[in-house]
């Protein structure tokens, strides 16, 4: 008895012992479908940010399997190890320096030999790999077989077919990964013979590498050091010193240079790509007819010479009617909810308690106000996120890149940042998450920067009441040339920015166009969550805190009863000066253009609050708690049908929007008559200019702390926006009055 | 000849790569590699960039680039 509950305890231990934590690195090639793989894992648990210090995305997360946790962590798709683009850098660093217990290795089973160029580099880092052989469905209906035993031996790691949209093979792909990472020594890495001499010039530099630097060997594998030192990479020489991995690698490769010459590099990318043509040949067999594939008739349809350009065009006007007016519905819900029942409901529950009236106004008027405005945002970063995905899972971002990169390129962009750039012009924010799309770190921030010149949905609400107030009778022409002005100074700032800037970055357009393939609902719906999410907690913190800071700027000195006094007003005075040779040198246009940092068409209602004395609030019968409720609810319905309203009027002619905002331009306001006596039609256009080009919102400068990691980047938007809305409104102001126009 | 002058539909062997740093690795990574065949599939609506069928896949290049690879009828 004894013996046997000691055996218990000790077993106990055991099990203890080997269920400790195991990490498991995801590594594959973009569009191997490895983040749907990731996602048919762990779903919701992925955590995401940023890899340290760059805009690359980093999603991990913990799961719980047979009680022991698995830290899972999806590096970025890469084809290669080689050390020049960031995603490949951080994949060889993460796995040389953090060492994970094993690799899964997601393969695009339809394009076997490629994908197998980036697996013999991952074999060679000596930590176990499991191959998870994706797409297997599309590779079998296609007719492909595949001798998965052979693969495997030949490989020496475990293959298991996987299809990660229906959710195939997962459960034994975790089995095995979990068996590599625990039989660790029993693991022998089978290295991949590159031929002879290859192998000749390994074996000497290897030897003198573990005499010669005993320490490095505990860090890298040997043979995989030798190898990066024959290829000339930098990151591995500045483990041993210039001098010396030419020293080491010198003898060892002189066989080399004499049969092939200097060019070791491509000595070796030619032996592994030889050796994933004959691992392919060995394993795969391909029907004798091909049929014709569905993505080759899409492409003749949406790349073909004439037709190529509409289709995509169409294609992006639909998705941005959709995304701006299915959200839009729920965007007016959220705002209503804020600005009506929320907001009487604190304030008499504050009122109750017998507090202050200011507590109740900072309460309704800053924080729910805050709050509101972070909320308003979300419905339209949820419909963004879902198109951006289903644009990117589906290849055809890919295909829309090919189409516009002629155009972009021609002023120092990439063809993918022209989907960001037109988001732009509904809401800057979400335009800013869509720079995602784009790999290249400084083609992410140059559309970044130019994103903002785009205007917005809201600076039109400034625009009319300006162009009501003065050009009402050419507010077409108005508004258009607003418009052009902000495309042609992107156009110019980029190609300024291109030379100053990023001058040292090497552009490269060296794209693949996968197969179009439907994203799993599943998938589209994770990337949505969790952009939304972050953005309401990430974002929504700094937003809060801006409108507060406002509140208190405009409520401030207490007891304050002309905003003329307030601290908004007293800045607005010390700005006046500023603004004074571009025709707006009031503390009104000074104050109503600061409230505008926390959205731009804030800026028309602080105008209405300073130059016109507030109306009477309508007085209405304050409605119960549970009216308000049902009230809200039933609100909701109404939003809902609103927007699939809008799906479908995107589709028909619908030209009621259009009227309705003649009919805004056509109204007199009393804000209106005042601004007349305020502004003259020149000082107007000037004004509205301004407001086109100056600071971007706080929104989207969370926005790009958030994608960047930094704020260096809203401050350079924010300084140079600022530099360039005053020289354009000096220059309409001081130019037109020269010219006798409007004076 | 290099691969920008080939035409949709034509054939060749890519004999030399004469871009240098990283588009020479990353072209070689994205297998296009020496002796290997390619086939220019189609020009973009505008011009430029390419698509061409490389090892069993589509790739685009920009003229800029395919200028710097030398290729052989086939």
């Amino acid at each position: 008895m004894k013996t046997a509950s000691v055996k218990r305890q000790s077993s106990a231990v055991n099990d203890r012992i080997f269920k400790k934590d195991i990490t498991i690195a995801v590594a594959g090639n973009p569009n191997s479908g490895k983040s749907t793989l990731i996602n048919s894992i762990a779903g919701t648990r992925l955590q995401v940010g940023n890899w340290p210090g760059v805009t690359v995305e980093k999603r991990a997360a913990v799961i719980e399997l047979e009680g022991r946790n698995i830290h899972l962590v999806d590096l970025p798709g890469v084809y290669s190890l080689s050390p020049y683009s960031q995603e490949e850098v951080i994949s060889r660093d993460y796995l040389v320096n953090e060492k994970p217990d094993v690799i899964i290795n997601v393969v695009d089973s339809t394009n076997l030999e490629r994908n197998l160029y980036l697996t013999l580099q991952l074999i060679e880092l000596e930590i176990p790999v499991v191959m998870a052989l994706n797409i297997y469905d599309e590779a079998e209906s296609k007719g492909y077989r595949f001798d998965l035993e052979r693969l495997s031996s030949m490989l020496g790691v475990t293959v298991i077919p996987t299809t990660a949209t229906k959710g195939t093979g997962i459960k034994a792909l975790l089995t095995a990964a979990i068996s590599a990472a625990e039989n660790q020594h029993e693991y022998t890495p089978r290295p991949i013979a590159y031929g002879d001499d290859i192998e000749r010039a390994v074996d000497v530099i290897v030897k003198k590498l573990n005499a010669e630097y005993p320490a490095l060997m505990k860090i890298y594998p040997p043979r995989w050091l030798a190898m990066k030192l024959m290829e000339q990479d930098q990151s591995a020489i500045e483990q041993t010193g210039d001098d010396d991995s030419n020293r080491l690698i010198a003898e060892a490769v002189e066989h080399l240079r004499k049969a092939h010459g200097d060019d070791l590099e491509a000595l070796l990318a030619d032996a592994r790509y030889a050796v994933a043509a004959g691992l392919t040949r060995e394993t795969l067999t391909k029907p004798d007819i091909m049929k014709r594939e569905l993505t080759e008739k899409i492409d003749s349809v949406v790349l073909n010479r004439f037709f190529g350009i509409p289709v995509f065009l169409a294609a992006m006007w639909i998705m941005f009617k959709l995304t701006f007016d299915v959200s839009q519905p729920f965007a007016d819900w959220l705002e209503s909810i804020f600005s009506g029942p929320l907001k009487r409901l604190t304030a008499d529950a504050i009122a109750a308690t017998g507090a202050p009236a200011w507590i109740s106004s900072l309460a309704t008027e800053g924080i729910i106000a805050g709050v509101g405005s972070v909320l308003v945002f979300v419905p339209v970063i949820f419909a963004m996120m879902f198109f951006i995905t289903f644009l990117e899972g589906s290849g055809y971002m890919a295909r829309a890149a090919f189409l516009m990169d002629r155009t972009m390129h021609s002023v120092g962009l990439h063809g993918k940042s022209f989907i960001p750039l037109l988001l732009g012009f509904g809401c800057n924010v979400p335009a800013i998450y869509a720079t995602r799309t784009l790999e290249n770190e400084k083609d992410k921030i140059l559309t970044a920067l130019l994103i903002p010149l785009t205007s917005c949905g809201a600076r039109l609400p400034v625009y009319v009441v300006f162009v009501g107030a003065f050009f009402a009778e050419y507010a077409g022409i108005v508004l258009w040339s607003l418009y052009v002005m902000g495309i042609v100074l992107a156009i110019l700032v980029g190609m300024i920015f291109k030379r100053t800037l990023f001058r040292r970055e090497a552009p490269m357009f060296i794209m693949e166009l996968p197969p179009y393939r439907m994203p799993s609902l599943k998938s589209l719906m994770i990337h949505t969550w969790e952009k939304g999410k972050h953005f309401l907690i990430k974002a929504g913190t700094y937003i809060l805190a801006v409108s507060i800071i406002v509140w208190f700027l405009l409520n401030l000195p207490w007891g304050v009863e002309n905003k003329k006094d307030s601290y908004m007003g007293q800045v607005g005075q010390v700005v006046a000066p500023v603004l004074e040779p571009l025709g707006f040198g009031s503390w009104e246009a000074g104050s109503s253009l600061i409230a505008g940092l926390v959205a731009k068409e804030i800026v028309v209602g602080t105008m209405g609050e300073i130059y016109v004395q507030k109306e009477e609030e309508e007085k209405k019968e304050n409605p119960s708690l549970g009216e308000a409720l049902t009230g809200i609810a039933t609100s909701f319905g109404a939003a809902a049908v609103s927007a699939s309203d809008n799906v479908f009027s995107t589709f028909g002619i619908a030209s009621i929007s259009a009227e309705e905002s003649d009919e805004q331009v056509a109204e007199k306001t009393p804000l209106r008559e005042e601004l007349r006596r305020q502004f003259t039609p020149l000082s107007a256009y000037a004004f509205i200019a301004f407001v086109l080009l100056y600071m971007p919102c706080v929104v989207v400068g969370a926005a790009m702390r958030q994608e960047f990691g930094t704020w260096k980047w809203y401050g350079i938007a924010f300084a140079y926006q600022m530099a360039l809305a005053w020289s354009v409104a000096f220059i309409i102001y001081q130019g037109g009055s020269l010219l006798g126009i409007g004076g | 000849m290099t691969l920008a002058d080939l035409k949709p539909g034509q054939k060749g062997k890519i004999r030399k790569i004469g871009a240098l740093g990283p588009m020479r690795r990353r072209l070689m990574d994205m297998g296009v590699i020496v002796g290997e065949t390619l086939e220019v599939d189609k020009i973009a609506p505008l011009g430029d960039p390419i698509e061409l069928r490389i090892k069993g896949y589509n790739l685009s290049l920009r003229r800029k680039e395919a200028l710097e690879i030398q290729v052989e009828g086939v």
